[in-house]
C-alpha cells in the first residue's frame, strides 16, 4: 500500500534526538554528510558506522524502519554498486568479454555501498525525527542571513513546508482514486508498459483536479486570514538552542576530527 | 422476506484489518466481523467515524485484504486466487465518499462506460449498459455528451454512480452517498438507488452518519463500533436501544425519538415509527379517530 511509505515520514518521539533545535540537526546532517565523504579507509568507515548506530538508538528508531527505506533506494546502490566494479582500473580478477572485474572494483564497490547505506540511513534520521514544520523553521532560520541580498527566504520556507505538508494529502488522496477506479475494474499490475501508462491516466486525471483545487482553496484560506507574507511576522513557537545543542555541535566538531585521525591511521 | 433461507450473497468471517501494522501509527480498524448479507436486502451500516465501516466496505470488494478472515461473495473466497478479487469487484460495486472526485474521462458517457470496458464487454453491450446506468439516475442524453466538469455537484455524484451501477452489480454499496448533497439532492438521490434495489433485486449496503436515512429504506441494520458490529438486526430492533445507541455516540431517528415520547404520554403510536412521514400518517389516523397501532 502507498501508506506504508516511511521515506522522509516523521515518526514523533520524545527523545533526545527528536528534541534537539532543528538548526542544530540540520547543521548536523551536513557535518555527518561532510564527515562520510571524508572517510577514506575501513577504520573511517567504522567509525562512521558507530555514530549512525548511535544516533538511531538515541532516536529509538526501529532498525526495521531504516531497513524498509532502504529497501525504496535498493536499485540505485546496486546500481552504483555494480557501475564501480566493473569501471574501476586495476589488477585484473576476472574477465569476461569486455567486462573486466578487478581487485580495486571490488574494493570500491564495497565502500561504495557502505558510503550510501550510511548516507542515506543518516539523513533519513533527520526527517525520521523532526516534523516538517520544525524542519522548515530551521531551514528558513539557517538562510535568514540570504534575506540581505534579498533573497526570498521566507517564501522558500513557506513553498517547502505546503509542499511537506501536501506529500501524505497527495498520497491519502491517490491510494483513494486508485481504490475508485479499481473498484470500477481498473487494472494497473497487468499488461504491456503501455498498456500501464494508459492506466494511470483515471489516476492522474482527477489527482491533478484535486491537487489544483486544494491550492486554490488553501490559497483562499491564507488570504482569508491575512496572509501576506514574511514581513513583520512574528512565531508561535521560537527556536531556541539549549545546552544540548551546543554538546550536539561539539560532537559533531569532534566526529569530523575523528575520521581525518582516523585517515591518517588506516 | 424470508431471507434466512436463501444463501447469502455476502459473508464474512471474523476479518481482522489493521493500518500501519508495525509503526506508531498502528490502529486496529477491525477486530473481528461477521456478516452476512442475503439478495435483494437492503441494509444500513451506521457507526461514528473511525468506528471502521469504511475499511469494512473496502473488504467486501476485495480492495482491501484482511489481517486474519474470509470473504465469500456468492459462496466463492474473493483472496481463494490471484484473478478473484478482480472478479469480486464486477459482482459487488462499491460507490466511494464523494464519488465524484473519480471522474476522468472527456465526456460522461465514456466516464460510465470505464466499468463495463473493464468488464471487457463488446461496444453495444457497453452501450446499452450505460444508457441504463444513466436511466437509473436521471441523467438525460444531452448530458451524457457533455464533460463531467461542467456537471452540477449533484449531477456529478450520480454520474459517478452511474459508473458502478452501469457494471450491474448484485450488490450495490455506498459510502454515504448524500454526504454534501442539498435535502433535494438528497431525496433524488436515494429514490435512484431505490429503483436499482427494485428493477434489479440487487442488494444494496448504505453506509452513513443519518440516522433518518439508514431508517428510510433499510430492512436491516448494522451498527459499528470500535471494529466490531455490536448491533445487527431490524430498524424496530436497533432504535430501540436508544440508551446503548447514544453511549456509542449515535442518536436514533427524530421522528422515533418524538414517538418514545408520545407513547410515553400515552399516544396509542405503532413501535416502528421512524420518519416523520411515519409520524405524521400516525397523527393523522389518531385524529381522525382511527388507531395509530395500525400501519
Amino acid at each position: 500500500m502507498l501508506r506504508d511509505i516511511t521515506l522522509g515520514q516523521y515518526f514523533p518521539g520524545n527523545t533526545v534526538v527528536h528534541r534537539l533545535d532543528p538548526r542544530t540537526k540540520l547543521i548536523m546532517t551536513v557535518v555527518y554528510i561532510v564527515a562520510l565523504f571524508m572517510a577514506k579507509g575501513w577504520l573511517s568507515y567504522a567509525f562512521m558506522a558507530c555514530v549512525l548506530f548511535g544516533m538511531i538508538f538515541a532516536s529509538k528508531i526501529k532498525l526495521k524502519t531504516i531497513a524498509k527505506s532502504l529497501k525504496a533506494i535498493a536499485i540505485v546502490i546496486v546500481f552504483t554498486a555494480i557501475l564501480n566494479m566493473f569501471f574501476t582500473q586495476g589488477e585484473v580478477l576476472f574477465k569476461l568479454w569486455i567486462l573486466k572485474i578487478t581487485r580495486e572494483g571490488v574494493l570500491m564497490a564495497v565502500k561504495m555501498t557502505i558510503r550510501l547505506v550510511l548516507l542515506i540511513s543518516g539523513t533519513f534520521l533527520l526527517t525520521y525525527t523532526t516534523s516538517p514544520i520544525a524542519l522548515t523553521d530551521g531551514i528558513e532560520a539557517l538562510l535568514n542571513p540570504l534575506k540581505k541580498i534579498r533573497f526570498p527566504v521566507h517564501e522558500l520556507a513557506m513553498m517547502m513546508s505546503i509542499a511537506l505538508r501536501m506529500v501524505p494529502t497527495l498520497i491519502e488522496e491517490t491510494d483513494k482514486i486508485m481504490s475508485a477506479q479499481k473498484a470500477r475494474g481498473a487494472d494497473m499490475e497487468t499488461g504491456s508498459i503501455l498498456h500501464r501508462a494508459r492506466a494511470l491516466i483515471p489516476i492522474l486525471v482527477p489527482l491533478f483536479i484535486s491537487a489544483f483545487r486544494r491550492a486554490d482553496e488553501l490559497a483562499e484560506a491564507m488570504e482569508s486570514r491575512c496572509y501576506h507574507g514574511g514581513q513583520g511576522r512574528t512565531r508561535m513557537k521560537t527556536l531556541g538552542m539549549k545546552a544540548r545543542d551546543y554538546i550536539a555541535l561539539l560532537c559533531g566538531a569532534g566526529a569530523i576530527a575523528v575520521v581525518v585521525f582516523a585517515n591518517l591511521l588506516l | 422476506m424470508s431471507v434466512q433461507t436463501r444463501e447469502p450473497i455476502i459473508r464474512t468471517e471474523n476479518i481482522k484489518h489493521t493500518y500501519s501494522s508495525g509503526t506508531p501509527f498502528e490502529f486496529a480498524a477491525l477486530r473481528g466481523v461477521d456478516f452476512e448479507a442475503y439478495p435483494g436486502e437492503y441494509i444500513g451500516i451506521i457507526g461514528r467515524t473511525g468506528s471502521g465501516k469504511s475499511t469494512f466496505i473496502q473488504h467486501l470488494n476485495g480492495l482491501l485484504k484482511p489481517e486474519s478472515g474470509k470473504i465469500f461473495v456468492g459462496g466463492i473466497d474473493i483472496h481463494s486466487s490471484k484473478e478473484e478479487p478482480r472478479r469480486a469487484r464486477f459482482r459487488v460495486g462499491l460507490v466511494f465518499q464523494f464519488p465524484e472526485y473519480q471522474l476522468f474521462e472527456e465526456t460522461v458517457y465514456k466516464d460510465i462506460a470505464f466499468g463495463p470496458k473493464n468488464m471487457g464487454l463488446n461496444d453495444t453491450e457497453i452501450d446499452e449498459r450505460v444508457r441504463e446506468a444513466a436511466r437509473f439516475v436521471n441523467l438525460g442524453d444531452d448530458i451524457l455528451e457533455r464533460s463531467p466538469f461542467d456537471l452540477s455537484g449533484g449531477q456529478r455524484r450520480r454520474a459517478a454512480i452511474a459508473g458502478v451501477i452501469a457494471m450491474r452489480p448484485e450488490v450495490l454499496i455506498l459510502d454515504e452517498p448524500t454526504a454534501g448533497l442539498d435535502p433535494q439532492g438528497r431525496d433524488e438521490l436515494l429514490a435512484n438507488i431505490d429503483a436499482y434495489h427494485g428493477e434489479r433485486g440487487a442488494t444494496v449496503i448504505i453506509v452513513t452518519h443519518s440516522m433518518e436515512e439508514a431508517a428510510r429504506r433499510a430492512e436491516r441494520i448494522c451498527v459499528f463500533s470500535n471494529g466490531k458490529i455490536v448491533m445487527n438486526g431490524t430498524p424496530t430492533e436497533v432504535f430501540r436501544e436508544g440508551d446503548a445507541l447514544a453511549a456509542m455516540g449515535l442518536g436514533v431517528p427524530k421522528a422515533a425519538l418524538i414517538a418514545t415520547r408520545l407513547r410515553a404520554l400515552g399516544v396509542p403510536l405503532r413501535d416502528d415509527i421512524y420518519t416523520t412521514e411515519d409520524i405524521k400518517d400516525a397523527l393523522i389516523a389518531i385524529k381522525n379517530g382511527g388507531d395509530g397501532r395500525a400501519s
